[in-house]
Order: structure tokens, then C-alpha cells, then sequence
């Protein structure tokens, strides 16, 4: 894929820290979206949630039924 | 984000965090803590003290000796760790003083003004946590060390979302008939339909219509979690969704009460109204309660076609994931709604409903991690007191106004010490726990009469069959802790929400969602009042 030299400001909002520059080409809608995540995809954030949430569920489990 | 920078705030909020603990410890904040009602998390509040405060000294500890670079631990952990614990000591104030002390304020306002503020505007941490998160950004602005834990805040609300499915089973959703569910869907898809039309009408982003159509379909902030990344949504858009739902819910907590008295409707018919056309779980209680405060069935009612509605959420996230992509112009087919738009903390949430539906957390037939255990055990006995007031009562004859089945319901307990079905049936589990039930609804019965001045009962009389009843509902500890993880979830998601949203975001998104958010409540109301009274007789539970 061919980048494009030329940047525009997207806002970012105050968990964003303000303005962010990036190339004219990206997808405004998703970077504005990842802004506000520290995850880089909807996929990661979402599969590290599910398996947090396993993972807590299975340490609920041990404390207060199988122990 | 430079970490040496951020070292001081982390050592100050570990710092917080450990002291708050310490004092904590020593038992020195137990009468405040007593007045507050929060005394029985006393232990929690020492433990989360000193683990998060632990935390924040190790991350900055590990700030000084290494140099910052663009690993999983810096970029996960090292980063975003001062604004998580920022946020989470917020959480910890709303969920042990502010919170608390709202509701004593309003509880002792109550006299002078008529009514709970805090049930009436339904001021819990949901509220206000989203609140405190929208003055602080509005004020002094979210602190720069606290901006990277802030882009969490999505993300610990999903898994709030998650968690949420283990306090809800199947046979709870069994318990409906065909009838209540059909409605349920009916009421549930056609509020969302109708939503996205009005949004359509008003010019409306279709970010804001999607997620105000599963907030007003399904119910409050769950749905407008689960729905927010299908369609896209922002933060102010979630939140205008939120405020929406309860500023609705709070006229229909007055209006619903009063029309179910004016045109007579039975417990079950306005339990089944207040659950379809309420939408947050707790107003939909109190709305119940304040038809009914006597019959029980009322609120068990409401609460299950409340419930059941929050398990419709996977069919409209995918209603909704192929409306928005049909909307922007995507191709799509099954395997684009099902498998690439469908988020992934979606099946988590059915995963654990799944788990819990199965019995792992609890018998399957819990309600919010609540089951009714009839079965023969000593630990669902009365005392010997109990039994000899009951047993005297019985053989002299001072129970008077009892219905047929509620003698025969004491004169059972007196027989076999407990609530439970016959012995003799004790190999037919079904029927043994059917038996036992009954005996139970009928001594809850008994109670609701003497509640409703309708009989006399003796003070010990009243005093053993409450206790009898008390002994056979028993609570799972796996549900209730799970819950409390979601509540802290949710707590800290909201928080973080509120903080992403601005003053500028709230005036753009104008005051159009909230008319759209009106007139889909009420023709919902309107038409679910119709229904329910046409439909709805007096069995709605199996």
C-alpha cells in the first residue's frame, strides 16, 4: 500500500491528549476509536477482557467453591 | 509518555493507598465506616489498600531501576498503571463514601421532602461515578499521568459485561412461559426498530441511534456497553444513552405505580408491565415495590421479565451489527455479521451464562446467585424454640384466618422441623422440591397477610416462620463474588467513560436523543400496557 505524504489533525480528546497528526489516508473513524484504547484492535481488547474475566472467574471458582 | 515523570504520582497514590489501608487496620475508621454501612467490607477495603498500593510502589520502583521502552509490560502495564489506580481509588470512594453517604443523606432528608432522592434519581455508583468522572474532565481536566489508565475504561466495562452473565441461568428463563417470552422479544426488538427509525426521522449519527436502540430496547448500561463497538460509538454517545434511559426510568417509577392502581391491574399483570416497559433493573424493582410492597409475586415477576430481556442482548448485537454494516455500505453475508462483526466479550458474557446456566457457580435454578434449597438438611432447620412456640400455637388453635393450604404449611414445619417436600416423595426430586416451594410461598403468604393487617400473628409465631423461611434461601458465595467483580468493573468503567466525556461533546450531541429516547419509551409503555393487560392473566410463572 502507497502512504500519503500529507497528514491532517484528528481530535483526540482530552484522554487523547488533545490532536493527533496522521496520514490523510488512515481511517479517522478507527484511529479516533484506538485513541482511546491502549489496545491496538477491537479483537485484542476483546479477547484479553474474555480472558481476564476466564481467568478471575477460575480463581473465584477455587476460593469459594473447590478449596 | 515518559515514566520517570509519572513516578511521583504513582508514589503518591501508592502512598494513599497504603496509609488509607493501615489506618484502616487498626480498626480507627469502624464508626464511620459503621454509620457509612460499610463495616462488613472492612477487610476488602485493607486488602485493596494494600495490594493496589503495593502495586503503584513496585511499578515505580521498576520505573527507577529500568529504562522506559515498548514492551507489553511498559505499554500494558508500566503506562496505563498511575491512571488505573487513579481510577480505581475513585471507584473505592464512590463505592464506600460517596455512595453510602448519598443514601443517608437522602434517607434522613426524606421526612422533610417527601421522598429518597437517591431512590428517586437512582443516585448509585452507576450514576455517580459516571458523574464524578464528567466534573472532573469539565473541571480540572483529567491529570496527564492519569490519561493512559483513562483508555482503559472500555475495556474494564466489556468485562463488567462479561461478568454479568454469570448471575443469570436458564431455568430461570425456563420459568416463563412462551407467551412471556414471545412478549419480551416482541417488545425488545420492536423498541429497537423503532429507535433506529426515530434516529433515522431526526437526522440522527447512526452511531448515537444504534446504541440508544439497545439502551432503550434492552436495558441500560449493559446493552450500551455491548453495543457501543458494533456501531461505533462514542463515549458522549454512551453516556447520552445512559442519561437517557434513567431520566425515563424515573417519570415511569411515579406514573407506572399509579395508572396499575387506577385501572386495577393484579401483582402479576403490573409485575409483567413494570419488567417490559422499565428498563433499569433498579428502578424496575422500585416501581414494583411501590405498586406492591406486600405480594411478593410482583417484584419476582418484574425482576424475571427484566432479567430476561438483558439475555436477549447477543440477538441484537447482531441485529444491530448488520443494520450498521448494511447502513455504511459493507457487503455483508452470515459470516460477516456472525463470525467478523460479532464481538468476541459477547460470547463471554454467553459463555459464563452458559457456566452458570449449568450449575457450576450454583444450583441452576439461581437468580442472581439466590436459590431456594428445600432439600433435607439440618442446616434449613428451626431452632427447638421455634418449634415449641409453632407446636403450641398448632395444638391450641391461635392461628386464626389462615387459609386451608397455610395451615397445612405450619403444620408441616411443625412436623418435619423444616421447610421441604414429603418424605415419602423424597426419590422424586422434582416433586419433593415442587412440594417444598409451595410450602414456602405459602408461609410467605402468611407473612404478607399479617403484613397487610389482614390477620394477627403472635410476635414468636411471626419470628419462626420468617426464620424458617430465611434458613431455605441460600445465597452462592461464587455468584456474589463474581457480582462484586462486576460491580468494581462497571464502578471503574463508568468512571473512566465520564472522563472522555466533554462539555462541547454533550452540547453537539444536542437534545434530540432524548426525544427519540421519550417517544420509544412511552410508545413501548403504551403499547406494553395493552398487552400485558389482554395477555397477561394471573400464571405467568411455571
Amino acid at each position: 500500500m502507497v502512504m500519503s505524504e500529507e497528514k491532517i489533525k484528528i481530535e483526540t480528546g482530552e484522554a487523547g491528549k488533545g490532536t493527533s497528526e496522521i496520514s490523510k489516508d488512515a481511517n479517522v473513524e478507527e484511529l479516533e476509536e484506538r485513541a482511546l484504547s491502549v489496545f491496538s484492535s477491537e479483537r485484542n481488547e476483546d479477547m484479553t477482557a474474555l480472558i481476564l474475566c476466564l481467568i478471575t472467574t477460575f480463581l473465584v471458582l477455587i476460593f469459594t467453591k473447590w478449596l | 509518555m515518559n515514566q520517570e515523570k509519572s513516578n511521583t504520582p504513582l508514589f503518591i497514590l501508592g502512598g494513599i493507598m497504603i496509609v488509607y489501608a493501615l489506618i484502616a487496620s487498626t480498626n480507627a475508621l469502624l464508626p464511620l465506616m459503621k454509620y457509612l454501612h460499610t463495616h462488613k467490607t472492612l477487610d476488602l477495603q485493607v486488602m485493596m489498600g494494600f495490594i493496589c498500593g503495593g502495586l503503584a510502589i513496585f511499578g515505580a520502583v521498576i520505573n527507577l531501576v529500568r529504562k522506559p521502552g515498548t514492551s507489553i509490560f511498559d505499554r500494558f502495564f508500566l503506562e496505563p498503571l498511575p491512571g488505573i489506580l487513579f481510577l480505581l481509588l475513585m471507584a473505592m470512594a464512590v463505592r464506600w463514601y460517596a455512595e453510602p453517604f448519598v443514601i443517608i443523606l437522602s434517607d434522613n432528608l426524606a421526612p422533610v421532602i417527601g421522598f429518597k432522592i437517591y431512590k428517586v434519581l437512582n443516585l448509585n455508583y452507576v450514576v455517580l461515578g459516571l458523574l464524578i468522572g464528567v466534573i472532573i474532565t469539565n473541571t480540572i481536566g483529567i491529570p496527564g499521568f492519569a490519561a493512559s489508565g483513562v483508555k482503559c475504561a472500555r475495556f474494564v466495562l466489556k468485562m463488567g459485561v462479561i461478568m454479568l452473565g454469570a448471575r443469570y441461568s436458564f431455568a430461570e428463563l425456563a420459568k416463563l412461559g412462551v407467551y412471556s417470552i414471545w412478549l419480551i422479544g416482541f417488545f425488545v426488538l420492536g423498541t429497537v426498530f423503532l429507535v433506529l427509525w426515530l434516529g433515522g426521522l431526526f437526522k440522527q449519527p447512526k452511531s448515537m441511534s444504534g446504541v440508544l436502540s439497545a439502551g432503550m430496547g434492552v436495558c441500560g448500561v449493559s446493552a450500551t456497553v455491548a453495543v457501543a463497538p458494533v456501531v461505533k460509538a462514542k463515549s458522549e454517545e454512551m453516556a447520552y444513552t445512559i442519561g437517557t434511559i434513567l431520566s425515563f426510568g424515573i417519570i415511569c417509577m411515579f406514573v407506572f405505580p399509579t395508572i396499575g392502581h387506577m385501572v386495577g391491574m393484579n401483582p402479576v399483570q403490573f409485575g409483567a408491565w413494570a419488567g417490559t416497559g422499565i428498563l433499569n433493573s433498579a428502578q424496575v424493582a422500585a416501581a414494583a415495590l411501590a405498586f406492591n410492597a406486600v405480594d411478593i409475586k410482583t417484584l419476582k415477576v418484574a425482576e424475571i421479565f427484566n432479567i430476561t430481556r438483558v439475555l436477549f442482548l447477543p440477538i441484537i448485537v447482531l441485529v444491530l451489527a448488520a443494520w450498521f454494516g448494511k447502513d455504511t455500505g459493507q457487503k455483508l453475508n452470515f459470516k460477516t455479521v456472525v463470525i467478523d462483526k460479532f464481538p468476541i466479550f459477547i460470547l463471554g458474557f454467553l459463555l459464563l451464562f452458559i457456566m452458570s446456566s449449568a450449575g457450576l457457580f450454583s444450583p441452576p435454578s439461581h437468580y442472581k446467585g439466590k436459590f431456594i434449597d428445600v432439600s433435607y438438611n439440618d442446616r434449613t432447620r428451626i431452632t427447638d424454640e421455634e418449634w415449641n412456640v409453632l407446636n403450641n400455637a398448632v395444638n391450641e388453635g391461635s392461628l386464626q384466618g389462615l387459609t386451608e393450604s397455610q395451615m397445612a404449611a405450619v403444620v408441616d414445619l411443625v412436623r418435619q422441623r423444616q421447610i421441604a417436600g414429603n418424605f415419602d416423595e423424597r426419590d422424586n426430586k422434582k416433586l419433593f422440591d415442587k412440594t417444598g416451594r409451595d410450602r414456602m410461598y405459602e408461609l410467605e403468604a402468611i407473612l404478607a397477610a399479617e403484613k397487610a393487617n389482614e390477620i394477627t400473628l403472635d410476635k414468636d409465631v411471626k419470628g419462626a416462620i420468617k426464620h424458617a423461611i430465611k434458613q431455605v434461601h441460600k445465597k452462592s458465595k461464587t455468584v456474589t463474588a463474581l457480582t462484586d467483580f462486576m460491580i468494581w468493573f462497571f464502578a471503574f468503567g463508568l468512571i473512566g467513560l465520564g472522563m472522555q466525556i466533554t462539555k462541547k461533546a454533550i452540547m453537539q450531541a444536542g437534545s434530540w436523543p432524548l426525544v427519540i429516547g421519550v417517544i420509544s419509551g412511552v410508545t413501548k409503555a403504551v403499547l406494553s400496557f395493552f398487552v400485558v393487560l389482554w395477555l397477561v392473566k394471573d400464571v405467568v410463572l411455571k
